[in-house]
């Protein structure tokens, strides 16, 4: 483990990305635990400009933006953290069994996976939303993650129908071990980077994910996202009125996050894909 | 040889699909700009009914405007008199049960032939046939009467002789040239059910053209009216279809549209901050004059907003100063504990100041939370929100609008901000309209936002306490109601209302809707969040200038009915 830390940190692109990744992060968990504003108080008035008091104004509801970006940001990791939890879980469950299995299970399996492949992913996201009553942001992330998981499936599925048949797993399968047992003790472990790249782009993607659905005014209730906050904007048409602390910010916040997590996964992908690593 | 062809068919192609492509723009460049009054606001898909007694929405301009089809006469907003359309004078006679309506001299249609007494009854008539937007009218009439070609009565029911409905409603129905209507009848078909693409009315204009990116007028230089009201000014009248209130707001921002009725944030910005030639009615806050009151219907049969001190705790935890600065873009004052509009507008003559400080409330979340200690004997749990002696808490309760109607969706983000901040758990939802609908008809809700008896008229504030306070011909929970949402019910309304409407003593009518806007204020069945233009009226003088103004009232700031006199006294720049 020690030795793939060192090895990542020799990644220029990890480096930078966890760093940024890291004060994202901090800003949207920490900062919201130590600032004593509320961010629903609507203190100011309508789109006020920042100010000595407001650092980034005020937006539609007179609510300081600066301190909703804070908890929005949290918000949407949130969000991103659960929609790629279960999208991977889902992804790779199904993927290792229909990879490992064969046959009528996978083809059954992959039937269904491209199926939802091929069905735009923002229309079931659009149903689900407008299905489920009284959104909350963890709600917002199994939406999302329950949409997104099927091309982690396929690429799962073709890892493990490569690796099953190594020898160290007929070894395993002559021992006696339970097809549980193979694919969590002999599979699972050399697919770990692979996993572990997928949940983080689909930690990426549920963020924006949820920015989309937000805007569209499916968001979370009662709670406040990058996405919910670039609603109201939109709603408000800051960009026409010139309120561009308004909407920059969350822009920006959404992009620096995507952008830090994109750069780990090619810092992972430089340290753990044989081809780029040889390279 | 092969490229050539190839090139040709290419060519070919192209041109056609430009060709499509253009339709529509080729005859918007038609008009030319200094002759063309663009109006924004009305029409946000293409066009299919021109029907003014269709079903479903009707499209711009029959949509309530007097365009192309007329009514006898306008309620005009700001005087609160009737301006005159095909109707030059109005008169009570026989003991005042009869109103008599008689037509100016020289009234045609578009097509050349009369317009007569006849065509009136007809369109009247069409109400007690067919479920048209005005057959309620015939509740309060017994008969109509064609006197001669230029004069009709309307008998008043006795047993319900409300003159202020049957002037307001007369007012706003659109007179149907019965020779062209009647044959549709003739062909067994109902005057419902066509589209009418091909409307021919009195009005002063006619359609041009249509499609999907815009619909255009072209003045008729026939027009009966000129000798009495003079020309219009645009030669030609355009609304450019819109995907959205933003492209609509740039393009008035632009001074591609001239005259907008939208809600356009921040407006004064355009002039303020951008030197724009737009204006509002009002050059300072509010900018626009009020119409109706958006309100907050509570569900006075849900467990602890039963309890009229729950309800009164509610309305002064309100913050609507904020709901005027944030929802309202200013367009408001901070809402008063009253159904009646106290500034700018007629009815501000029944509004008492007095009671409203006796009986009413304002904001003052301190005397919310005195009410909730010590009247109600709350008492604050672990999560801040207050729970009654008999244990119940007071919410999580939701408060609803439509997704989409933004200043309301802002309205209620503030009134549930306002009530957690005093220890009442209230929550937004947004659902999609239809959901909305469904479920304030059937009255199930804890907390929704609408607005009660919408509309200009002399009938007002009348209809507005009958819509929230009546509970005659009312079903209940559960069943469609298309007023009093919340069931709320009052011994004394009933008899209030009846007599306000039989009577036309300004003083005994002030009497009686001051008594029932204590009956609110007491009870609090629904709460005022703020006073919303009927319509928003907006202008871009880049093209035509002389628009009226509170300074300059020349026309009321309105679009429809009674808006139309806007036409005749705007300028080519």
């Amino acid at each position: 483990m020690g030795e793939v830390i060192t090895l990542l940190f020799r990644s220029r692109r990890f480096i930078i990305g966890a760093a940024l990744f890291t004060l994202v992060l901090a800003f949207g968990v920490i900062g919201p635990r130590v600032t004593s504003k509320d961010p629903f108080l609507m203190a100011g008035g309508l789109f006020d400009p920042p100010s000595e008091g407001s650092m980034l104004g005020t937006d539609n509801l007179g609510r300081d933006v600066f301190t909703q970006l804070m908890y929005g940001t949290g918000t949407s990791l949130l969000i991103g953290f659960v929609a790629g939890i279960v999208a991977t879980v889902i992804g790779v469950a199904i993927g290792t069994l229909a990879g490992f299995k064969g046959g009528v299970i996978d083809e059954l399996l992959m039937g269904v996976t491209n199926i939802l492949i091929t069905i735009p992913s923002i229309v079931v996201l659009i149903l689900l939303s407008v299905a489920v009553k009284g959104r909350s942001a963890t709600t917002m992330g199994v939406i999302i993650g329950v949409t997104a998981w099927p091309w982690t499936a396929r690429a799962v599925r073709a890892q493990t129908s490569s690796l099953k048949t190594r020898e160290h797993v007929d070894l395993a399968r002559i021992s006696g071990y339970s097809t549980v047992e193979l694919i969590v003790k002999e599979i699972m472990p050399y697919m770990f980077s692979y996993i572990f790249m997928a949940f983080i782009l689909q930690f990426s993607g549920g963020i924006t994910n949820e920015a989309t659905l937000s805007m569209l005014g499916l968001g979370p209730y009662q709670t406040v996202s990058l996405g919910v906050m670039l609603h109201w904007a939109l709603l408000w048409e800051s960009v026409r009125t010139g309120a561009w602390w308004a909407f920059i910010p969350p822009v920006l916040f959404l992009a620096v996050t995507s952008f830090s997590l994109m750069l780990i996964n090619a810092g992972m992908d430089e340290v753990f894909n044989p081809r780029l690593r040889k390279s | 040889m092969v490229i050539s062809r190839r090139l040709v068919v290419l060519i070919a192609i192209v041109a056609l699909f430009v060709g499509l492509l253009g339709t529509g723009v080729v005859s918007a460049q038609r008009l030319a700009r200094e002759n063309t009054f663009y109006i924004a606001g009305h029409q946000w898909g293409p066009p299919t009914s021109f029907n003014p007694v269709g079903r479903g929405s009707v499209s711009w301009p029959i949509n309530n405007k007097l365009y192309i089809y007329e009514t006898l006469y306008a309620f005009n907003l700001v005087t609160g008199e009737l301006d005159p359309i095909l109707s030059e004078k109005q008169e009570w006679v026989e003991d005042d049960m009869v109103y008599r309506v008689t037509l100016f001299e020289g009234t045609r249609w578009q097509d050349g032939e009369p317009l007569t007494a006849e065509d009136v009854y007809y369109t009247l008539d069409l109400g007690r046939r067919y479920p048209v937007s005005y057959a309620a009218w015939w509740n309060y009439v017994d008969d109509v009467r064609v006197v001669d070609d230029r004069t009709i009565d309307v008998v008043l029911d006795p047993e319900k002789p409300h003159r202020t409905m049957i002037v307001q409603d007369l007012g706003t129905i659109r007179i149907l040239p019965k020779h062209i209507w009647q044959a549709i009848e003739d062909e067994g078909q109902s005057p419902q059910d066509v589209a009418n693409m091909e409307p021919v009315g009195s009005g002063p204009y006619k359609v041009l053209n249509y499609n999907p990116q815009q619909i255009t007028l072209v003045r008729d230089d026939n027009y009966w009216g000129q000798k009495y009201f003079g020309t219009p000014a645009p030669d030609y009248l355009a609304h450019p279809i819109f995907k959205s209130n933003d492209a609509g707001n740039l393009a008035l921002e632009r001074g591609q549209i001239d005259f907008s009725q939208q809600f356009v944030p921040e407006i004064w910005k355009m002039w303020e901050d951008k030197g724009l030639p737009v204006g509002t009615w009002y050059d300072d806050e509010p900018y626009y004059m009020p119409g109706s009151i958006p309100s907050l219907f509570i569900n006075v049969h849900r467990p602890a907003l039963d309890n009229v001190l729950v309800r009164r705790a509610i309305a002064y935890a309100i913050d609507y100063a904020k709901i005027a600065e944030t929802a309202m873009s200013r367009y408001s004052i901070p809402a008063r504990s009253s159904m009646i509009i106290p500034y700018s507008v007629p009815e501000q003559q029944y509004f008492s100041e007095a009671d409203a400080q006796k009986y009413g409330w304002e904001y003052d979340p301190a005397k919310a939370v005195d009410i909730l200690e010590n009247e109600l004997g709350a008492t604050k749990g672990n999560d801040g929100i207050y729970v009654l002696p008999d244990g119940t808490r007071l919410g999580p309760w939701t408060v609803t609008c439509p997704y989409g109607w933004t200043d309301w969706m802002t309205s209620l983000e503030v009134v549930a901000a306002s009530a957690r901040a005093v220890g009442i758990d209230i929550r937004t939802e947004f659902p999609d309209a239809p959901v909305w609908t469904d479920h304030l008809q059937a009255g199930d809700f804890d907390l929704t936002m609408n607005t009660p008896a919408g509309g200009q008229g002399p009938a007002l504030p009348w209809t507005r306490f009958r819509d929230v306070l009546d509970d005659r011909d009312i079903p209940p929970l559960g069943q469609t109601a298309y007023r009093n949402w919340n069931r709320f019910s009052h011994p004394d309304v009933a008899g209030l209302l009846d007599k306000a409407a039989f009577t036309s003593d300004e003083a005994a009518l002030t009497e009686i809707y001051q008594a029932l806007d204590r009956i609110v204020m007491e009870n609090i069945p629904v709460i005022a969040l703020e006073y919303r233009p009927w319509e928003f009226w907006e202008f871009n003088e880049t093209y035509w200038t002389g628009f009226p103004t509170s300074e300059n009232p020349t026309a009321p700031p309105q679009h429809n009915l009674a808006g139309v006199r806007l036409l005749y006294v705007i300028k080519k720049k």
